[in-house]
């Protein structure tokens, strides 16, 4: 199993680690190694199934997600356990302060903590961050304050999600839990204990937002990362990462921004650092850069009542950087599916795999909508991309999509917004209207005023749009019908055929988008599933790396996998395979791919869309 | 919702070494007072929430070395504070002459929009010693140099005995709710499309 999943004890357990040792309690997949004697051909032609129902017009990770929910059900059992025993242990000490102090050596920047305060709970040394000997969570009698403030903080998270949604309310509840462990500090074990943090906080150390515990209660966590960041700056330099240990401490600064990550899994530097810049652009595409002058203006700037109500936002976005289940989806009904996202490394999007013709329908409609006016109108189904269209020349990142569709996945229908690779300094206005559950159409305009407009635009879009013509009740792209007729589990999810392919992802470098197979029975847990993602994610890290590269092709055995990656001009291929496969063969499969893809591409890909340049 | 929300205020609290900062942040939030001397390397970060006037605070408060070898944390360390406490040693006259260097130092340093309000306050500690018998710096004297320096409310504390340090610390509070700026509006532009492609092409990064 994973490497980092060794440390896990089950109090420190959350959504990510929950789901690892999930995937530990479940019995091993067994890895049927199936070198038969087989002829390659009919190896290619059990490939060539299995890509075949790729291009089914369903989202090709409907079905793991049924059958990952129930796993999940028991983890949130698990999870309101732990936090009942976290609640009875801050009960029992009450604690309103911590502190933590910063010294400097001639050599490198360290942290100590200095346990100031006599009873203080130590914090076992097993996990924890640099220089985590004692961390404090001073004990004082002000426990009273505590409740007090629990109880506002409770207040503002439901009002904040008044801002209405057109999601069914299933959803919204889950909204309301979506901050989970807003409790803890950093003197908690089980936030010590945490995989990854991400953090934003002011240029004067003020905490803007953090993944885990309550941002004002981390008010001395934030002050020492910003005393590293300056200190180093004072120094004419800048830190970018701090190795301690397993864990990784990634700063990103962002003129009075800053973000930090601390994170022990093991991710590459880079993939840590785009998360920043995803993160980043997230808040950008809330409130603009014009931020940035309100700092200038006054240093003291306190933006997070400006933020308010978008933790959702922030925590869906760090979830689809470990392609892992959308908890959100799997409480609400309406919601299920994976949010699996490669997208937040490839900068590619994906489309939602359609006959050619109806795509081309659905494209003429919102090129009508473009044309009255309309900037952008795109149609999606969850984070797949059913067609766009731009006013001439406008183009969209693949970036400011992901973060486009995040937002509107987990917020509301009218809305400012900022496309961070569009122009980082101004709102748009984006329309989102709901087709049925999973599909929607965002319009966007420059105009605040639009909105009447928009909705027009709407009715007009709908009533042509494509319905597929094998969809049943109405739904648009016939999601929901495929999860329904799921119980019986016809799909085909075998082991990847005698030569072992258990999973590949196609980007093209033309169309900044990609495609990803759904996954053999070898990697069919959400666990074995984030650990080839992650393997992905170095894989990517390693032949784009430009220190070394760029390279055309690796071929990488390790007890885990065979992948195989190669890059081209057109293409990239990301390929995992069974750790005994026959490197001649996956080759030869990797060319059978390519081909495969080249063969369908009008129904995988989004053809003609305004070219993207930047 | 505005009214009701929670306010972080960044507190520094300035000093020659050995007047005590340390010791009255330690009295302030955990209560606890050591005899032992330890010097604060670089800076060390408390926080403590607060009710007052029906709304909550969290001080983040900023505790620095005085040394002057870790002068040079400088500009970092003062940007954006909210309050700036100044303390000396009542039975020690130096530590008391510094407060103005420590004031303009920090003047200079934080560079605040309005230099002439910012929420300053000055603490006489240890005034427990020698049951007094010990003391340079009347009262009067530093209340006087308070004056002159725009009103700066004066505390005469022992973090030893707990005397007054609560007090000052309600003041700071008091002072930084005082001080917070009107609720601004946040307006960006909306794109003009003609211009964003000419923003685009310049800011493009990638």
């Amino acid at each position: 199993m994973a490497s980092d999943s060794t440390s896990n004890s089950p109090s420190s357990e959350e959504e990510e680690e929950e789901a690892e040792s999930a995937g530990h309690q479940k019995p091993n997949v067994d890895v049927n190694v199936n070198v038969n004697t087989n002829s390659i051909d009919n190896s290619l032609d059990a490939i060539e199934n299995q890509l075949s129902s790729i291009a089914l017009k369903t989202s090709i990770d409907e079905r793991a997600a049924v059958s990952a929910s129930t796993d999940y059900d028991r983890i949130e059992s698990v999870g309101s356990e732990i936090d009942d025993v976290i609640e009875r242990r801050r009960s029992s000490i009450g604690e309103s302060s911590s502190s933590r102090a910063l010294w400097r050596s001639n050599l490198e920047v360290e942290v100590e903590l200095e346990a100031e305060a006599d009873g203080a709970p130590v914090s076992p040394s097993s996990s924890g961050y640099a220089g985590e000997r004692g961390s404090s969570s001073s004990v004082t009698s002000a426990s009273g304050t505590g409740d007090a403030i629990r109880e506002v903080r409770d207040n503002g998270s439901s009002m904040g999600d008044d801002g209405g949604v057109s999601l069914d309310s299933s959803s919204q509840a889950q909204w309301i839990r979506d901050k989970r462990h807003a409790d803890e500090d950093d003197g908690s074990v089980s936030w010590r204990r945490r995989k990854k943090h991400f953090f934003i906080l002011s240029h004067s150390g003020k905490p803007i937002y953090s993944r885990y515990g309550d941002e004002h209660k981390l008010a001395g966590f934030s002050a020492t990362l910003q005393a590293i960041i300056s200190f180093v700056e004072n120094g004419g330099d800048r830190v970018k990462l701090v190795r301690a240990g397993k864990h990784q401490v990634v700063f990103l600064v962002k003129g009075p921004i800053y973000l930090v990550c601390i994170s022990c899994t093991e991710e590459p530097y880079e993939s840590l650092r785009g998360q920043l810049e995803l993160l980043y652009g997230q808040m950008i595409l809330i409130l603009t850069r014009s931020l940035d002058r309100c700092f200038e203006k006054n240093p003291k700037f306190d933006m997070t009542p400006l933020l308010g109500g978008t933790e959702a936002v922030f925590s869906s976005l760090i979830r689809s950087f470990s392609w892992f289940v959308f908890f959100l989806e799997l409480f609400s009904l309406s919601f299920q599916g994976h949010q699996r996202n490669p997208a937040t490394f490839l900068h590619a999007y994906t489309c939602l795999p359609l006959a050619y013709a109806t795509r081309q329908a659905a494209g003429a409609i919102l090129q009508d909508v473009a044309d009255s006016g309309v900037l952008f109108a795109i149609l999606m189904c969850k984070n797949k991309v059913v067609s766009l269209v731009g006013l001439q020349k406008a183009s969209l990142h693949p970036d400011d999509m992901l973060l486009l569709a995040n937002f509107v996945m987990t917020s509301e229908s009218f809305s400012p917004i900022c496309l961070p690779r569009y122009n980082p300094m101004a709102f748009l206005y984006a329309y989102v209207h709901y087709l049925d559950v999973e599909t929607y159409l965002i319009l966007l305009t420059t105009s605040s005023q639009a909105f009447f407009h928009l909705k027009e635009c709407r009715q007009h879009a709908y009533r042509g749009c494509p319905v597929d013509p094998s969809a049943r009740s109405g739904s648009l792209f016939h999601l929901n019908q495929r999860r329904l007729a799921s119980d019986s589990h016809e799909t085909f999810t075998g082991i990847g055929g005698p030569a072992g392919l258990w999973h590949f992802i196609y980007r093209s470098n033309y169309l900044d988008q990609y495609v990803s197979s759904e996954f053999a029975s070898p990697v069919s847990s959400p666990a074995q599933q984030k650990r080839l993602y992650r393997a992905y994610q170095k894989l990517y890290a390693s032949m784009h790396n430009k220190e070394v590269g760029p390279h055309k092709t690796q071929f990488r055995r390790d007890e885990n996998y065979v992948l195989l990656c190669w890059v081209t001009q057109d293409f990239e291929l990301y390929a995992a395979f069974d750790p005994l496969a026959d490197k001649g063969v996956a080759i030869r499969i990797c060319n059978r791919v390519c081909q495969w893809v080249k063969d369908v591409e009008n129904e995988i890909f989004l053809l003609g869309a305004s070219p993207f340049s930047w | 919702m505005a009214s009701r929300r929670r306010m972080l205020l960044k507190v520094i609290i300035l000093g020659d070494s050995g007047v005590g900062k340390t010791s009255l942040m330690n009295q302030y939030v955990n209560r606890k007072f050591s005899n032992q001397y330890k010097a604060t390397i670089g800076a060390d970060f408390l926080t403590k929430e607060v009710q007052f006037e029906d709304r909550l605070f969290t001080l983040q408060i900023w505790d620095t070395a005085g040394q002057e070898r870790f002068q040079s944390l400088g500009v970092a360390f003062y940007r954006g504070a909210d309050c700036c406490v100044l303390v000396h040693d009542v039975n020690v006259m130096k530590s008391f002459d510094s407060l103005n260097n420590w004031r303009e130092e920090f003047l200079i340093q934080a560079s605040p929009a309005d230099p002439e309000n910012f929420p300053f306050v000055v603490l006489g500690n240890k005034v427990d010693v020698d049951g007094g018998n010990s003391r340079v710096v009347s009262e009067k004297k530093a209340k006087a140099w308070c004056a002159s320096k725009g009103n700066i409310p004066y505390f005469e504390t022992s973090a030893k005995e707990g005397l007054n340090v609560e007090a000052a610390f309600e003041c700071i509070a008091r002072n930084a709710l005082k001080n917070e700026p009107e609720e601004e509006i946040y307006l960006p532009d909306t794109i003009d499309v003609a211009n964003a492609r000419q923003q685009k092409s310049s800011g493009c990064e990638c």
